[in-house]
Order: C-alpha cells, then sequence, then structure tokens
C-alpha cells in the first residue's frame, strides 16, 4: 500500500511536471524513414538523394522546423534486400514513424502492402509499382513523380515535335535494360505505336549492360530515327561508345531520368554533347533553393557530405523528394494543426498545388485520385557544359497513360 | 540474314570472346597449380582496376605508369591471398577451398564499395571510339586492343611454362605430391599462379573497365570468364583462347537468332547452356586433362 501510494504520488508529480513543459518543447520532431539501399543495386543514387534529404531537413530545421516541430530523416541501410527494407519499416514504425522512403523497386514492393494495411503513409517516387499512382486503389501510396509509363509517353510527345506532329514514317528504337525496369515502358509504347503509326524497334540489352556490341550494330542497321533508352548507369556509358563507334549521333539518345553528371563525365563532357535525358527536376546548380542550401549549410561547413555530390541532378532529385514530403507536412498542419498524424499528412499531400519548390522541378498536383502529382517531365540536352531545356514540363497520352495504370491497378490484391 | 551483317556479329563475337578469354586466362592459372576455380577472380579484376584508378586519379599519376605499379601491387596481393589465407588450408577438401574464394570475392566487392563507392569510374586509356570499317564491317578498336593483349598473354604464358620456373609450376600442376619429393616448394608456386592470376585480372580490369566503367559490375565477368574456362579446359590456356572465341561468337551470333524468338534476354541462356552442356558432355572441356571428370 504505502509502495502503491509512492508510485501514484511519482505519476502525479511527472504528469504535472509534462502538463507544465511548454508545447515546443514538448514537440516531438516530425520523423521520416528513410529506407534506402546504400551499399549495393542502387548506391548510382541514394548517397545524393539521403544526403539531400539530410541537408533539405537541416535546412528547415534551421528555419524553425514545420510548425514549430522539428524535423528529421532517419537513414539506414536495407541492402535492397527486401527482408530487410521491411525490418526497417516495421523497427521505425514501432518507433512512430508514418512516412517512409525505400527508393528501391523490390523493397518498395515488400513494403507496400504493409503499409497499405498499417495505414503508414509510403512515398515511392521513381521506383515501385507505377500503378500506384491509382490512389482510388493505393490509398496510402504515393510515387511522386512521373511513372516509366508516363515517362516514355512524353518522350513520344517529344519525338512527335521533333518530327512536326507526324509520326506516321517515323522510326523508333527502344534500348533496354531486359528485365522489369526496362520493359516496363515496352507496353505504353506499342499503344502509342498504334495510336500513331511509328515504327517501334525492340533492342534488349542484358544485365549488367556490359556487352551493348551486337545491340549497336542492329541500331546502326535498322536507322532508327530517335532512340529512346531505359538503362542506368555505367550501360549509358557502353551505350554512347558503341553509338559513337557506330557512328550513330548522339542527339538521337533520350534516356530515362537515370543518368546523371557521374556518366556524363564518364562518356567524356565533349563526347555526350547531344545527348537528352527525360527528367522531372531542373539540371544544374542554378536554383534557388540549391543556393540557399549551399549558402546557410556547405559555405559554413555544415554540409551533410561532400559538395561534390551536390552537383549531381540526383541530388537535385532528392531535394524534391523532400521538398514535397516536408511541404506537405506543412500543409498538414496548416489544414488540421499538430500533431501530425497518418491521415492529416496524407490530407496535407493531397492538397498539394501546382508545388514546384520554387522552380525546382516539374509542378505537381496531388489528388485523391492520382497519387503520381500529374507525371510530367522534360526533355534536357548536354550541351558539353549543362543541360539545355528542349521543352516544356509536358504531360501527354494522359488517357493511354490511365488506361494502363488502371488496366493494372484493377488487379491488385486479386 | 545479310552475311556481312553475320560476319560483323561474328568478327566482333570473337573479339568480346578473346576478352572473356583474357579473364579465363587468370582461372585457369590458378587451377593448373591448385586444382581449384578461383571464385574470385571477378573480385581481383575488379579490384586491378580500382588500383589503377586510385593511382592514377587519386594519386595522380600517368596512366602507363599506373598499370605497371598496379601490377606489381597485384601481384603481392595475389601472393599474399594464398599465403594468409589458402595456405592453411592445404590437404582440406577442395570445397572448402572454393568457399574461401566465394568468401574472398564477396570481401573485395564489398571492400571496392566502402572505399570506391557504388559510383561507376572511367578508364579513359584513350583508344579511339571513332569508327573503324574493315570492309563493310565495323570492328571495334577497343576489343581489337583487347583482343591483342589476350593473345600477347597467351604467347607470354606459352613461353613462360617452358622456363625452369614454368617446368615447376607444371610439375606441381601434375602431381604436387611428386614435386615436394624432389624439393619444389610446391607453396611458393601455388603463391606465384595466385601472383600471375593476378596480374592478368589488372589487364582484363582495365580492358573491361575502359568498356563497361569501373564499378562493382566488373566482378560479374565471372560468369562468362568460368564458362569459358570450363568449355576450354580448365587447365588449358589454348582451350581458354578457343573457347572464348567460340562463346563470343555463339553468344552474339546466337543471341541475333534467339532475341527477336524469345523476346530478348537469350545471351544469358546461350552462355548457361554452353556451360551446362560442357559439364555433362565433356567435363575436361575441349583442351582439358581427361582427369578432370565427373565424380
Amino acid at each position: 500500500m504505502k509502495l502503491l501510494s509512492r508510485a501514484a504520488l511519482i505519476h502525479a508529480i511527472m504528469f504535472g511536471m509534462a502538463m507544465s513543459i511548454p508545447a515546443t518543447v514538448m514537440a516531438k520532431p516530425f520523423r521520416i524513414g528513410v529506407c534506402y539501399d546504400l551499399s549495393k543495386a542502387y548506391t548510382f543514387a541514394t548517397p545524393q538523394v539521403a544526403q539531400a534529404a539530410k541537408d533539405l531537413a537541416e535546412l528547415v530545421n534551421r528555419k524553425g522546423g514545420i510548425g514549430g516541430e522539428q524535423v528529421e530523416v532517419i537513414v539506414r541501410d536495407h541492402g535492397n534486400e527486401p527482408q530487410r527494407g521491411v525490418e526497417c519499416y516495421e523497427q521505425l514504425s514501432r518507433e512512430g514513424v508514418f512516412v517512409f522512403d525505400t527508393l528501391s523497386t523490390p523493397v518498395s514492393l515488400a513494403v507496400l502492402p504493409r503499409a497499405m494495411e498499417d495505414g503508414r503513409v509510403l512515398m515511392q517516387s521513381l521506383v515501385g509499382r507505377g500503378d500506384a499512382v491509382d490512389g482510388t486503389v493505393f490509398d496510402w501510396v504515393y510515387p511522386i513523380g512521373p511513372t516509366y509509363w508516363g515517362q516514355a509517353a512524353n518522350d513520344i510527345a517529344y519525338i512527335k515535335q521533333l518530327h512536326d506532329g507526324d509520326l506516321s514514317n517515323v522510326k523508333v528504337g527502344f534500348v533496354y535494360f531486359d528485365y522489369p525496369f526496362g520493359q516496363e515502358p515496352i507496353e505504353i509504347l506499342k499503344t502509342l505505336s498504334k495510336k500513331e503509326g511509328f515504327e517501334l524497334l525492340l533492342y534488349p540489352v542484358p544485365l549488367p549492360g556490359n556487352d551493348q556490341s551486337g545491340v549497336w550494330s542492329k541500331v546502326r542497321r535498322d536507322k532508327p530515327d530517335q532512340i529512346v533508352v531505359w538503362m542506368l548507369g555505367g550501360a549509358h556509358v557502353v551505350a554512347s561508345k558503341e553509338m559513337k563507334r557506330n557512328g550513330i549521333p548522339m542527339d538521337k539518345y533520350i534516356s530515362v531520368n537515370w543518368l546523371n553528371e557521374v556518366d556524363i563525365a564518364n562518356i567524356g563532357a565533349k563526347n555526350a554533347i547531344g545527348i537528352k535525358r527525360g527528367t522531372n527536376v531542373v539540371g544544374g546548380q542554378d536554383i534557388p533553393l540549391y543556393k540557399e542550401i549551399m549558402a546557410e549549410l556547405y559555405d559554413k561547413g555544415n554540409g551533410n557530405g561532400p559538395i561534390e555530390k551536390t552537383q549531381d541532378v540526383f541530388y537535385n532529385t532528392g531535394l524534391a523528394m523532400y521538398s514535397i514530403m516536408f511541404e506537405a507536412a506543412r500543409k498538414a498542419v496548416e489544414l488540421q494543426g499538430l500533431p501530425l498524424t497518418p491521415d492529416s499528412y496524407r490530407a496535407g499531400l493531397e492538397s498539394l498545388r501546382d508545388f514546384d519548390a520554387n522552380g525546382l522541378m516539374a509542378p505537381i498536383t496531388v489528388t485523391a485520385q492520382d497519387h503520381g502529382g500529374g507525371g510530367a517531365t522534360r526533355i534536357e540536352m548536354w550541351d558539353g557544359a549543362a543541360w539545355v531545356p528542349q521543352t516544356d514540363w509536358i504531360s501527354e497520352y494522359s488517357d493511354q497513360v490511365w488506361a494502363v495504370v488502371k488496366e493494372s491497378s484493377s488487379k491488385f490484391g486479386k | 540474314m545479310d552475311p556481312v551483317f553475320l560476319a560483323e556479329l561474328a568478327i566482333n563475337g570473337a573479339l568480346t570472346g578473346l576478352l572473356y578469354s583474357l579473364f579465363a586466362i587468370g582461372l585457369v592459372l590458378i587451377y593448373k597449380a591448385s586444382s581449384v576455380p578461383n571464385l574470385a577472380q571477378g573480385g581481383l579484376t575488379m579490384v586491378g582496376a580500382y588500383v589503377v584508378l586510385a593511382l592514377a586519379r587519386d594519386v595522380g599519376m600517368p596512366l602507363w605508369l599506373a598499370i605497371p605499379i598496379a601490377v606489381a601491387i597485384m601481384f603481392g596481393l595475389g601472393f599474399g591471398i594464398e599465403r594468409v589465407a589458402l595456405r592453411r588450408l592445404a590437404g582440406r577438401p577442395v570445397v572448402m577451398i572454393l568457399m574461401i574464394t566465394l568468401g574472398l570475392d564477396i570481401f573485395l566487392r564489398g571492400t571496392t564499395l566502402a572505399v570506391w563507392g557504388g559510383t561507376s569510374r572511367s578508364m579513359e586509356l584513350g583508344v579511339s571510339y571513332e569508327p573503324l570499317f574493315l570492309g563493310d564491317i565495323l570492328v571495334s578498336r577497343i576489343h581489337l586492343v583487347g583482343a591483342f593483349v589476350a593473345v600477347m598473354f597467351f604467347a607470354a604464358f606459352l613461353l613462360f611454362f617452358r622456363t625452369r620456373l614454368g617446368i615447376k609450376l607444371r610439375a606441381i600442376a601434375d602431381d604436387y605430391m611428386a614435386s615436394w619429393s624432389v624439393g619444389i616448394s610446391v607453396e611458393r608456386g601455388i603463391g606465384l599462379s595466385w601472383g600471375l592470376a593476378s596480374v592478368v585480372a589488372v589487364s582484363a580490369g582495365v580492358i573491361w573497365g575502359e568498356i563497361q566503367g569501373v564499378d562493382q559490375a566488373l566482378s560479374l565477368l565471372l560468369l562468362k570468364g568460368l564458362t569459358v574456362a570450363v568449355l576450354g579446359g580448365l587447365d588449358s590456356i589454348l582451350g581458354a583462347i578457343v573457347a572464348g572465341i567460340i562463346l563470343g561468337v555463339v553468344e552474339n551470333v546466337g543471341a541475333d537468332f534467339l532475341d527477336p524468338l524469345v523476346g530478348g534476354g537469350s545471351r544469358e541462356l546461350i552462355v548457361a547452356a554452353v556451360l551446362i552442356l560442357t559439364i555433362m558432355i565433356r567435363p575436361h572441356g575441349l583442351f582439358g586433362r581427361h582427369d578432370i571428370e565427373r565424380v
């Protein structure tokens, strides 16, 4: 009895103390679980993206946080192993984290059903199920940014612009990694080939893409007018050398978004002149947010990694992804106040309208139906020193892309 | 099919195959001395390329100097691996030695990732990528250079195995117990073969690094290199050269026929089929000793 009353007394004192602490001191940080592959397949991009996430979080905190709450990104390595990704999700979820980012297709696929069941927000820009843009099916998943279907469709729209709006006598080559990432756009390309009348030529490249000599010999003989390329990292370097060897002009090459400054350096800045990529973020460093980070963090020696990693389009991609996440939190606080909850955060995401992080990326509008934000991209061309935009932000063939999305999402859970 | 295009596929396939041979020679050297397929040869090739780049980019040496220094470093590394990791396994089942080479490969991949990161780096040997036509046939200059290096290594090892030291290595390969009994240092011989295999790994790493960039994917050359070594006969350097040409041609020409039929991906199938069929039908390969047989 004596023990009980002492315990009750301690509880009462602690409760009283808690009540008397100002809200700002009590506030818990808004935390994002960044479960990334920092050691295997995605290391061509994850260090830059993770560094951008940390830099942006620090900048937000220096400016007072979100609604007075600090923000925190918790970075863990899952080595692109689904089970480790799920463990990362489970552990952080138990610690109260309710927003996750995996930047890995296999891990995202593994985490997705749990996040849906647990009511946790899964951000999966540029990876994972493309059909998760369908918010009516995937209510807790936000693949904000273009799907590969949308990107490929926008590439075709650009090619149509190059050919004065008529693709009927045009040959489009598609050089792709012969596994799901590379194969994903084929259906939409076939659909658009029927619609626009262009000839689609398929060139599969076996992983890891180190031997492409046979492929580019065929390309040379087939003479496609434009070549859309769905490969990564070193495979771009191999492809560019094979193109040069085969006398194929570099300006026919339109890459998926995964082509960065490291690839350009490996190809050679001069040799790469003319190469193009589809992108949803602005390349280069002439970006207000980037400059602010440099002034506030790196110039004062407080950056979260080497400055060279910031001079890479994947750093900009990271800034874009986390600008969206922090802006959604800001909106959520604005709409429903503190504390942030999974539901209020979702409401914040779905209230984003034409958000472009001050010129950093394609404007996005997220709705309950469209979790992709519109899927706009633009084509940029390397001019030897910088990326030069060739189009405005475009999001074309929406009907065809959404038909593919709906067809795929309708099969989820069946 | 257009015969000119077929010839182009065959010639470029043969050149690519000789690059596989360059890799496979390293496997053969170790197998000849220790009767173990070295599963770390891919890792050694990758490390060889990284060491060259570290000397050239991080230290600032010219490539012509960085490559021989890397050769010396890698020779020491190969010798050291035998001394530290393998010598204590003498007399143990072969599968134990096989497993340690697998572990070594994983260790080397992890180490390069930790030290140099996962970002691909370029070798920049300065070989031109301008089109080179022999008649109507387009040929890759870097593959030509690589094939020349492979043939030079083949010739050098032919000569080496006629020297006193080379004859000792052959004796070890024939019968290490007998070699011991006549006073040949078997341990040093096996160490030498690891050192030489590491030297070959540098050349393969430099050529393949020029073609595909230097990153952890270089270690994946093991599958094709091993297929070439098995097809040629695991203990035959001539076999590695001939098998490399065969695999390169079959892979390049065969994939062109099969890819449209199966929707792509047939290269890997062809390589796998060659490996499996060789082991099933002719385990000692084209030029290997007949005592390499199925258990």
